[in-house]
């Protein structure tokens, strides 16, 4: 079999073998993935016949469950009957458990889990027929697979009676099967959606005891345990609890079971919040999923309000005010410990959720999410980007995560370290690796920064729809317009100062980009040395550092309502990356860049040596617009009059890193009812956390 | 029968280990990788703090079989004998950075 080919799956290799025949590790060619392949054993079809095996086999292809192993295709060639299966590498979870049993935290998840998927099939008539140890892998994940839905080996009635009142040893194929067959199987009752729920009790037994409920050395011995005898006596060590639900699982009478999985699904997913507030409630009452920040005084956000997002070495904080933006509650630090370089705010859809990155030397980093402005933060069990294995690389940390355009209100991006753009399609639950860009060919000729080799910007283009710019330390700057497919350097004429050739086609160490929706097709550019504008995507670039007391800097923004006006921070150098003569100045030009003048009131003008990162600068998107600045000494300003004046309102801080801000609003539901290139099509790049003005004051009337 | 193995968990990991400070387990083991595998199957809010996604020990966490640092006894391939101690300790990396400022590899006290 190995090296054939069925259908347009090659057999590579075999993995396994049951009742119902071998399985196979196959190449689809089509699709370019591994799946399993199961041949079946011309005895397995002779049993039920072709034709209701075919039937059953396509019936359960049908389900579509995180914990059912997914059919794919049912197929015939000649006498070969074969079963196309999703490929699931794990472990059965009757190894796991070992002579001891599973501890009763991990027995009800993996419970909870399996009950699901029974439940999921059951509400559509499918019975499995075959449940056990041996038919439940469990994923490097955690996560429970139940195999061979609609494929269980049935046996004739001849055959069963044979091996129940054998007083040899138990055949080695029925040696599997038989301690989970419930006692209305046993009978030559056919089984239904109660003996799974049994099969489920011996399952948890196992799981929770080591052992198994009904043991014996024949046939006999066994199927006379299951029965007429009360299962084995379950150690002390699992709860009163579990032991409920599994004794209940095990009654004689389908009719004393649980009447539908969802039931034991419920009981277990009880206990397993049970489990983990009483092991060491001192510790994390609230449990893996959900982290809860305790001793913070929560913001309340209502409509209308104004919601920084501060990202610090140590941490996020998030502040509130009204529109008025006079004062601000301060709420914090979350995720204490933890660097927070990216934060953003998603109010498309009708959704209020918050997204931190928080990166910890030790532990990694994890995208966090919060839907109830940071009174509890979703806790990942895994991390959501993860770099496939074939790339060999590692996420780092998260510099950036932007929602996509307004026409794709369910798209959000992530630009990482080491440099890559991971997109998510569902609103942030999957991710994955923009392959266009990490395969580009000249990635292995970018070189890190200082901060490492990242993408750290992430600018869409509001009024066209695939088209988006990156920004990458030390690449440059890239465009695509085929949504991520194909991309280009975009950086002529922008100056290299570290490299022989100074105008080369990319590896620029760009600091920051920013366009006005307005204008889509002209982009700012703060480079590492170099301030400039392109007036065609960034085709072309000129020097438009007109004045200003260095072009080193990092953060850039454009107005939200000016397309002309752009604010920056000048550092001194990039051996000194602190603002000049001691003067913390933001930088303002009202015509895109022919000249610029500081603007200082309210900003400390004496001893004040400050860094403001590449994200430390940012606009709301009120009228007049709101301006919010982070030092890396952690003092926060904000000027609610466009500059001109600014307040310090917060120090003491930890370094900061990010800064951004949102309007709070009814939620744009018609993303598309859009005028076109209007200043209220989409916040600018760097407040796209903000929502559009025109649009707030129309939800307002 | 082979003792059983037992991991012992510090104190940032347990909110995945449902509180545990210990996990025992007798499934039979043989190497370091093998071990840390089961315990993310087990509890898998584990693995992706313990682990890159290309399978690698994270730089600053340090797992000791017995009182050996595995870094030095052949890293995840370290041989876990029958009834081992499996010690997962944070190294101590003062005031650093999680991504990209100040790489903090200078001191890596250990945290017992």
């Amino acid at each position: 079999m190995i090296g054939q080919k069925l259908d347009h799956y090659r057999v590579v290799e075999k993995i396994g073998e049951g009742g119902m025949g071998v399985v196979y590790r196959a190449r689809d060619e089509v699709l370019d993935r591994d799946v399993a392949v199961k041949v079946l054993a011309p005895g397995a079809v002779q049993t039920l016949g072709p034709e209701q095996l075919l039937r059953e086999a396509q019936t359960a292809s049908a389900l579509s469950h995180p914990n059912i192993c997914t059919i794919h295709q049912v197929g015939q060639t000649g006498d070969t009957f074969y079963v196309v299966m999703e490929l699931v590498e794990g472990q059965p979870l009757n190894t796991l458990a070992g002579a001891a049993g599973l501890p009763t935290e991990v027995v009800t998840r993996y419970g909870a889990q399996i009950a699901d998927a029974l439940a999921h099939a059951h509400d559509r008539g499918i019975v499995h027929h075959d449940l056990k140890g041996a038919n439940l892998l469990v994923t490097r994940e955690g996560r429970v697979k139940v195999l061979d839905f609609g494929l269980a080996t049935r046996h004739a009635p001849g055959q069963l009676a044979e091996v129940t009142q054998s007083f040899a040893s138990v055949d080695t194929k029925l040696a599997g099967t038989l301690p989970y067959m419930a006692p209305e199987v046993l009978k030559g009752e056919p089984g239904g959606p109660a003996s799974d729920l049994w099969a489920l009790g011996v399952v948890l037994y196992q799981a929770a005891s080591g052992q198994m409920p009904f043991t014996g050395r024949t046939g006999f011995e066994i199927s006379s345990a299951i029965l007429r005898e009360p299962p084995a006596t379950l150690p002390p060590a699992v709860p009163p609890g579990l032991a409920g639900i599994i004794l209940r699982c095990l009654a004689k009478d389908p009719a004393q079971r649980f009447q539908r999985a969802g039931e034991a699904r419920a009981g277990l997913e009880a206990l397993q919040a049970a489990t983990i507030t009483t092991h060491e409630p001192r510790e994390e009452p609230s449990g893996p999923r959900l982290l809860v920040h305790r001793g913070i005084q929560h913001l309340a956000v209502k409509d209308g309000d104004v919601l920084l997002l501060v990202g610090t070495m140590k941490g996020a904080f998030l502040l509130r005010s009204t529109r008025e933006r006079k004062r601000w509650d301060v709420a914090g630090p979350y995720f204490h410990g933890h660097s927070v370089f990216a934060m953003t705010y998603d109010g498309r859809n009708g959704r209020h959720r918050l997204w931190a990155s928080t990166s910890s030397v030790l532990w990694g980093t994890f995208l966090r999410s919060s839907d109830d402005f940071g009174k509890t933060w979703l806790n990942p069990r895994e991390a959501s980007l993860k770099f496939p294995a074939e790339t060999g690389a590692s996420l780092k940390n998260i510099w950036h995560i932007c929602p996509g355009g307004p026409e794709e209100p369910e798209v959000l991006y992530c630009g990482v370290e080491p440099a890559a753009l991971f997109v998510s399609r569902n609103a942030g639950e999957n991710w994955s690796l923009v392959r266009g860009l990490y395969d580009h060919p000249h990635r292995s000729r970018w070189m890190p920064g200082n901060g490492g080799l990242t993408l750290h910007t992430i600018v869409p283009d509001p009024g066209h729809t695939g088209k988006m710019y990156v920004a990458i330390s030390a690449g440059g700057l890239y465009a695509t317009s085929d949504g991520g497919q194909s991309w280009q350097a975009r950086n002529r004429g922008v100056r290299v100062t570290f490299l022989p050739e100074k105008y080369p086609e990319f590896g620029q160490c760009v600091h920051k980009i920013g366009l006005h929706p307005q204008r889509p097709d002209r982009l700012f550019l703060q480079n590492h040395w170099g301030l400039y504008r392109s007036d065609h995507c960034g085709e072309a670039w000129q020097d438009i550092a007109n004045g200003v007391p260095s072009d080193f800097g990092f953060a850039l923004v454009v107005h939200p309502h000016d397309p002309d006006c752009v604010f920056i921070v000048p550092v001194e150098s990039d051996e000194f990356r602190c603002t000049p003569d001691g003067r913390m100045r933001i930088f303002r030009t009202r015509n895109a860049g022919a000249s610029w003048e500081p603007l200082t009131r309210g900003l400390p003008q004496k001893r004040a040596y400050e860094t403001v990162l590449r994200d430390g600068l940012v606009a709301d998107s009120l009228d007049p617009a709101g301006l919010y600045c982070g030092t890396r000494s952690g003092s926060l300003y904000a000027s609610r009059d466009e500059g001109r004046s600014w307040t310090r309102i917060l120090e003491g801080l930890p370094a900061i890193v990010s800064v951004r801000v949102a309007s709070i609003g009814t939620p744009r539901t018609t993303p598309g009812a859009r005028p076109a290139r209007a200043a209220s099509a989409s916040p600018p790049a760097r407040s796209r956390a903000a929502r559009p003005p025109q649009k707030r004051r129309k939800s307002r009337g | 029968m082979p003792e059983p193995v037992t991991f012992h968990i510090p104190g940032p990991l347990r909110p995945f280990t449902a509180g545990r400070s210990e996990v025992r387990t007798d499934v039979p083991l043989t190497t370091l990788r093998q071990a840390l595998d089961l315990l993310g199957t087990l509890y898998p809010g584990v693995r992706d703090r313990l682990l890159t996604e290309q399978g690698a020990l994270r730089e600053h966490i340090n797992v000791f079989v017995g009182n050996e640092d595995s870094r030095y006894t052949g890293g995840l391939a370290t041989p876990v004998p029958s009834g081992a101690q499996i010690t997962i300790v944070p190294a101590i990396s003062g005031g650093s950075s999680g991504g990209g400022f100040d790489s903090a590899r200078a001191s890596r006290h250990r945290m017992i």
